[in-house]
């Protein structure tokens, strides 16, 4: 079957028809990106914490705009190619745009890796901390998980006695952690007493399991089928008998309503109870030795002596001091804290000098120091330079909340360096991967940190979750990274698999590549506007 | 389409000095955001960052729709659909000025004692 008007435009529309489903799906990819940058609009202006301008280092984001312009002329120019019948050109410009989805994908995805292992922390009084967290060691080695994988000193500590799984619930790999944890220690957990069950009506109780029989996703397993298959039956049973209630009541009540009779409607528990199952919710287990087990905060509601942890396991036993410790940290921020103070009508400099932070930790408040130096320079420097509003009386131009209550990784590495803010210089790598942390431990540049857990408010990687500016950047560059790699495999398709199309019928091939190419315009001219909002301003 | 072999190679110049003036605008941007020198409005972003800001990435993206996307010269049809696609954006974005009316943004909704009346700051 021939395919109308793919290379002769149509009467009524003067176009080929792909080119008005383009321009379709282009007005209604207009309208879903609108959708998200007003979003951004809304939660920016509806921010409740100083909203994080100018955060992120602006070289990867400047480089693929450049590489994401440059695919721009190269996708015109294959078009063009191919126009003027030109195949050999065709295949370099479009193997160049090709090439440069991809490199933009790759620093998209040292960007985000980046942020997925960096950590932040708003305390109660709303410092905000940032930084990397350290590994959990034990004689200088690292302690591993089950998955044998470095565990960051951010877990809650629990000196556990006892675990009580959900027959249900129960997810297997934290029951694996458990294991590996208390192999690690030298301890067992030991189931604490025989489950012993009605599995059959009438029958008398069987054990399924024994005491002291160890832990087990297997035994759980084996319990938790008795446990389903009593339910099931039970509950079958008790449907079944208050039918026949029902049944019986509403024989001996004619012409009455379902809801007048419906209170003397119970059944005989005491008659049914033989021919139940024994239904076990859950089962009990002793750590023996008690040991100390550590769980992911997010998976555990911690408690002084039982806790509670997302898949319904009970965890008896204390609560020991369960600190997040940072390795580095790489940025105090206390604007968040001035702007709550500034609100409650208290100096924003005396909040930040009785803050936890600056009165617990000496680095800290040596940084805190420096920075008042340095803001202090800056808005001399700003007065010179701009003078004062002569209207106002106030000086034209004053340091930001940023400059005043920041205090980032550039700030640490320039007051270990010794130079002034504005002065300081960081490599390339640095301003792409962050802070080169081990080539700057000499000099102590970025300071070591323990965090007490009832003095932390928030805490979270540098993910959708840490704040709006993150949710909605994410969102919206990880929608256009979509958007890059569909239109990068449409436009490969053409390079690769375009040959036999440009022998047989090269105007159509041409007009495809016009088509794809105003995909990738579009996903260049969204960048356009997410690189400055979200990188510049 | 309109577009000749011989109207192509013409355009060919043009396609150049377009993507080289997008690659100035992309510097402009960084820029006026980065050296203080060339800071507009007060010290630090500001209202008047956002306009320059967004008025480079407006032109940048103006010149890719009309040139690179040929709407300088295109039938109407394509008019009328992406016209359409962006009414609807620039009404949502024109919504904003609505939520200022919103009662949430109303210190009464919160204290109905309060005798301020803040807009919110937009």
């Amino acid at each position: 079957m021939e395919i109308p008007f793919v290379v002769q435009p149509r009467k009524d529309t003067g176009l080929f028809n792909s080119k008005i489903a383009i321009w379709l799906f282009l007005a209604s990819e207009v309208m879903l990106f609108g959708g998200f940058f007003s979003a951004y609009v809304f939660l920016r202006l509806g921010a409740d914490y100083p909203w994080p301008e100018r955060t992120l280092p602006v070289l990867p984001g400047l480089i693929n705009t450049f590489i994401l312009i440059g695919s721009s002329v190269t996708v015109v120019f294959a078009w063009a190619s191919l126009k003027l019948g030109h195949w050999g050109r065709f295949k370099i410009f479009m193997g160049i745009t090709v090439a440069c989805a991809a490199i933009f994908m790759v620093f998209k995805g040292i960007e985000y890796n980046v942020k997925f292992h960096h950590q932040g922390v708003r305390l109660k009084d709303y410092t905000v901390i940032e930084g990397h967290l350290g590994y959990e060691k034990e004689n200088g080695k690292p302690v591993l998980n089950h998955h044998g994988k470095q565990i960051e000193e951010n877990q809650i500590l629990i000196e556990t006695s006892g675990l009580t799984y959900n027959t249900v619930r129960f997810h297997k790999p934290w029951i694996e952690e458990a294991l590996t944890q208390a192999k690690h220690r030298g301890s067992k957990i030991l189931l604490k007493e025989d489950v012993s069950a009605v599995t059959k009506p009438g029958q008398p109780a069987e054990t399924i399991a024994k005491a002291g029989e160890e832990l087990s996703g297997a035994l759980l397993e084996r319990v938790k089928t008795a446990h389903l298959a009593a339910r099931a039956h039970n509950g079958k049973l008790r449907t079944s008998a208050l039918r026949q209630e029902w049944k019986e009541a509403k024989a001996a009540n004619p012409g009455k309503r379902d809801w007048q009779i419906s209170s003397g409607v119970n059944i005989d528990t005491a008659a049914l109870a033989p021919q139940l199952l024994t239904e076990i919710p859950s089962v009990a287990f002793k750590v023996d030795p008690p040991s100390r087990f550590d769980f992911k905060p997010r998976d555990i509601k911690h408690g002084e002596t039982q806790s509670r942890l997302r898949d319904d396991t009970t965890v008896e036993g204390k609560l020991l001091d369960s600190p997040m410790v940072f390795h580095y940290v790489d940025a105090i921020d206390f604007r968040h804290l001035a702007m709550i103070a500034v609100k409650k009508g208290v100096d924003p400099i005396t909040a930040i000098e009785n803050s936890w932070l600056i009165k617990n930790d000496e680095a800290a408040r040596e940084a805190w120091e420096w920075n008042k130096l340095q803001t202090a320079r800056l808005e001399k420097e700003l007065l010179e330079q701009y003078g004062v509003d002569e209207k106002t009386g106030k000086p034209k131009r004053e340091p930001t909340a940023k400059e005043r209550y920041r205090i980032g990784w550039k700030d640490l590495v320039a007051k270990a360096d010794g130079v002034n803010r504005d002065q300081q210089k960081v490599t390339i790598k640095e301003e792409f991967m962050g802070p080169d942390y081990q080539g700057r431990e000499a000099k102590h540049t970025f300071p070591h940190l323990s965090v007490p857990r009832n003095e932390i408010r928030f805490a979270s990687k540098f993910t959708p979750a840490w704040n709006t500016y993150y949710a909605i950047y994410f969102t919206v560059t990880a929608l256009h990274g979509l958007h890059v790699i569909g239109g990068a495999l449409v436009l490969a398709y053409y390079l690769f698999f375009g040959r036999k199309m440009y022998e047989t019928n090269p105007e159509w091939l041409t007009n495809r590549v016009e088509v794809g190419g105003l995909f990738w315009h579009f996903v260049d001219l969204v960048w356009i506007f997410a690189f400055p909002i979200f990188y510049l301003m | 389409m309109a577009d000749t072999p011989e109207a192509v190679r013409k355009s060919i110049r043009t396609y150049l000095f377009v993507g080289a003036v997008l690659f100035v605008g992309t510097v402009l941007t960084v820029l006026v955001a980065t050296v203080p020198a060339l800071d507009v409005g007060h010290h630090g972003f500001d209202v008047w960052d956002a306009i320059l800001g967004l008025a480079i990435a407006s032109t940048k993206a103006a010149l890719v729709a009309f040139i690179f996307m040929h709407l300088n010269h295109e039938k109407k049809a394509v008019y009328w659909i992406f016209g359409s696609g962006l009414v609807f954006v620039i009404a949502l974005f024109a919504l904003f000025a609505l939520a200022k009316y919103d009662p949430i943004f109303d210190n009464f909704f919160y204290d109905p004692t309060g005798t301020t009346v803040k807009p919110m700051a937009l």
